[in-house]
């Protein structure tokens, strides 16, 4: 299909006098794989948040798999398919890593009410298929053993794990990720790869990150942002080699970017 | 529904051994202060060497403080609310009975629960007012609600019976169960209070209770979720309305009236000095706080004339020495004890995944 999950139609956003986003344009299909790099302060945690619904746009339309959600809340473009994670991992900190992903989860099923006990002895079959996805959920992005650890105990790098689980637990389908490698070991930052290459097809994948290496590896199209706007789109090759791009980063190497 | 539908297939879903090492000390052992705490207050009306004074003015007194507070502790620890308006719900289901007995002449069977239902409504409506701000403007909005309403209470002739209040309101014989007996009011309140209790620890441990908690670590997070976070702050808030009534009822039967002092702002702060001293965050040391607090009215005028002083140095004592409340010393006690049993992973069958090993949600939590 070549339908169209996200649009993005001539947004602006001001905070007070500072324009940290004027007329943005972009487009995504259904099951492409785009990374927004440019320098810190570029925008591109702002460009998440206006898509998210965390503030209103000031200008402009955003558009969901054929929707106008503009001025809908977080929490209803998130029942259309939209996750995310946040730059800054906002986890249930008191929380077990297995209970963030169970309340997660319940986002997703609409169960979020049931005044069923949530013990996961607890016999009931929704409650212990919830449990068992969450199981496989932390499996996946490689918490397999720390579903009993507290967040505020675990790692920088496990609370971005964790970030992720919670996104997926979802079952998205637009996932925006905001820097997910940040503070990643190089193990994390090739298993973090794998997991994104092997998303299912269907799932549309908007990434913010650092890490060139990862930017360009999962990626079918990049989207350069420089103060506040959109100032080039291309293929991951195509990013490589222009001029452009160096010339913002001051003639330094890729690795310097974002 | 399929209730109890045993999973068949592999095993993943286990349910956790018991006594798994999430598990401390001080949860395992819990039930033994449990069964002391519960033998104590069942004795208590037969040990006591006043009956006539002990009963209402440091018994009941403190279960339905204690269960008044336990509704601010409620909100406070799985919402992160702090509301000033529970002991006016409490005063509003008060006042519901009073005026059901005293204006309209009705029965208890029909005057509690109504009363029980006003303070409810109450809270919702308070709920869609504050639900929407946060920290220090909740606190403010939600003691502004308490101003009104005592304000009303204290002037209005027709509902209220402004200053004079409705008297009187007669502890009921119900045949079966007397409550017009002392001893036997006191088990009704002790058995109302414990309800609440475990009421609300079952609430905390529901996929709802995790919401909460979810929301008060995050509520950005349980946005782009998809959750309604205010619908669940309104719930919240009118199930707490919910405690903090049936606490009004024990209370209005407690004082045979009801007048504008019950919804007035020291009875306010006593609610939150009661939650204070037993530790904001533990549900059952607001019991503790409710013996304090009623045990200091009573005697410190003997020890000495400023008796609002006194309470007010006990309170910033507990603050400076003890921020998790009296309660919480006994657990930190406990925990310091227990923390070279502190035991490693329980091995598991190879074969067997083991579950996420999720503590149960009620366990007790760090305190902020
Ligand atoms: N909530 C906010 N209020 C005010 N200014 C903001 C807010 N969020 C972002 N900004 C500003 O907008 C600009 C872009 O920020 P951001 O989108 O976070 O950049 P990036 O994620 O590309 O590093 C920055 O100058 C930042 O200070
Ligand atoms: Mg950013």
């Amino acid at each position: 299909m070549t339908d169209v999950a996200l649009r993005v139609a001539d947004v602006s956003k001001h905070f007070g006098g500072l324009k940290a986003m004027r007329n943005v344009d972009l487009e995504i299909a259904d099951g492409e794989r785009i990374s927004v790099i440019g320098t810190n302060g570029a925008g591109k945690s702002t460009l998440f948040n206006l898509i998210a619904g965390v503030f209103p746009v000031t200008s402009g339309r955003i558009e969901l798999f054929g929707h106008d959600v503009t001025g809908l809340s977080t929490a209803k473009r998130a029942k259309r398919g939209l996750a995310r994670t946040f730059q800054t991992s906002r986890l249930f900190e008191q929380l077990t890593a297995a209970e963030n992903v169970f309340v997660a989860l319940g986002g997703s099923e609409f169960r979020g009410a049931s005044l069923r006990v949530a013990w996961p002895s607890s016999k009931h079959v929704n409650t212990v298929n919830r449990w068992s996805r969450v199981e496989r959920l932390l499996d996946r992005v490689g918490l397999g053993d720390k579903g009993s650890a507290i967040v505020a105990d675990l790692s920088h790098g496990e609370q971005r794990q964790l970030e992720l689980a919670m996104a997926l637990a979802l079952q998205p389908k637009l996932l925006m990720l905001d820097e997910p490698a940040a503070g990643f070991s190089p193990a994390e930052r090739i298993h973090l790869v794998r997991l994104l290459r092997e998303l299912p097809e269907e799932i549309t994948l908007l990434l913010i990150e650092h890490d060139m290496d990862i930017a360009l590896a999962v990626a079918n199209r990049v989207v350069v942002m420089h103060d506040g706007e959109k100032i080039l789109e291309g293929s991951p090759a195509d990013i490589r080699a222009s001029e452009r791009v160096r010339e913002i980063y001051l003639g330094g190497s890729l690795d310097d970017v974002a | 529904m399929s209730i109890l539908t045993k999973p068949t297939d592999s095993g993943l879903v286990e349910p956790l051994p018991v006594g798994t090492p999430q598990k401390s000390t001080w949860q395992r052992y819990r039930w033994i202060l449990w069964v002391v705490v519960l033998g104590a207050a069942l004795a208590f009306p037969y040990v006591v060497d006043r009956p006539r004074f002990w009963i209402p003015n440091i018994g009941i007194k403190s279960l339905w403080l204690g269960t008044i507070a336990m509704s601010l502790v409620f909100l406070n620890r799985y919402v992160g609310l702090l509301s000033l308006a529970q002991m006016t719900l409490a005063g509003i289901a008060a006042y519901g009975v009073g005026y059901m007995v005293v204006t309209l002449d009705q029965s208890v069977f029909l005057a509690v629960p109504v009363g029980i239902l006003v303070g409810t409504v109450a809270g919702f409506l308070v709920a869609l007012i504050a639900a929407r701000t946060k920290a220090i403007y909740f606190l403010m909005i939600t003691l502004a609600i308490g101003q009104v309403v005592y304000s009303f209470a204290s002037q209005s002739i027709e509902v209220t019976n402004a200053r004079r209040g409705l008297a009187p309101i007669p502890r009921p014989d119900l045949g079966v169960v007397d409550f017009a007996q002392l001893h036997i009011f006191y088990y009704g309140a002790l058995a109302a209070a414990v309800l609440c209790y475990l009421l609300c620890r079952y609430v905390a441990a529901t996929s709802f209770g995790l919401a909460l908690q979810g929301i008060r670590d995050s509520p950005e997070r349980m946005s782009a979720l998809g959750y309604n976070v205010n619908r669940y702050r309104i719930a919240a808030m009118t199930f707490t309305a919910f405690i903090a009534s049936i606490g009004g009822v024990i209370m209005v039967f407690d004082r045979a009236q009801v007048d504008p002092d019950v919804v007035s702002l020291s009875s306010t702060l006593d609610i939150l000095v009661v939650a204070v001293i037993g530790g904001v965050g533990s549900l059952g040391g607001v019991f503790v706080g409710g013996i304090v607090l009623t045990l200091l009215d009573n005697f410190a005028q003997n020890v000495t004339e400023r008796y609002m002083t006194l309470t007010g140095l006990v309170f910033i004592v507990v603050l400076l020495f003890a921020p998790t409340g009296l309660a919480g010393v006994g657990k930190q006690v406990v925990r310091a004890l227990s923390t070279r049993r502190r035991a490693p992973q329980a091995p598991t069958a190879p074969d067997v995944p083991t579950p996420p090993g999720i503590t149960d949600p009620s366990n007790e939590r760090k305190q902020q």
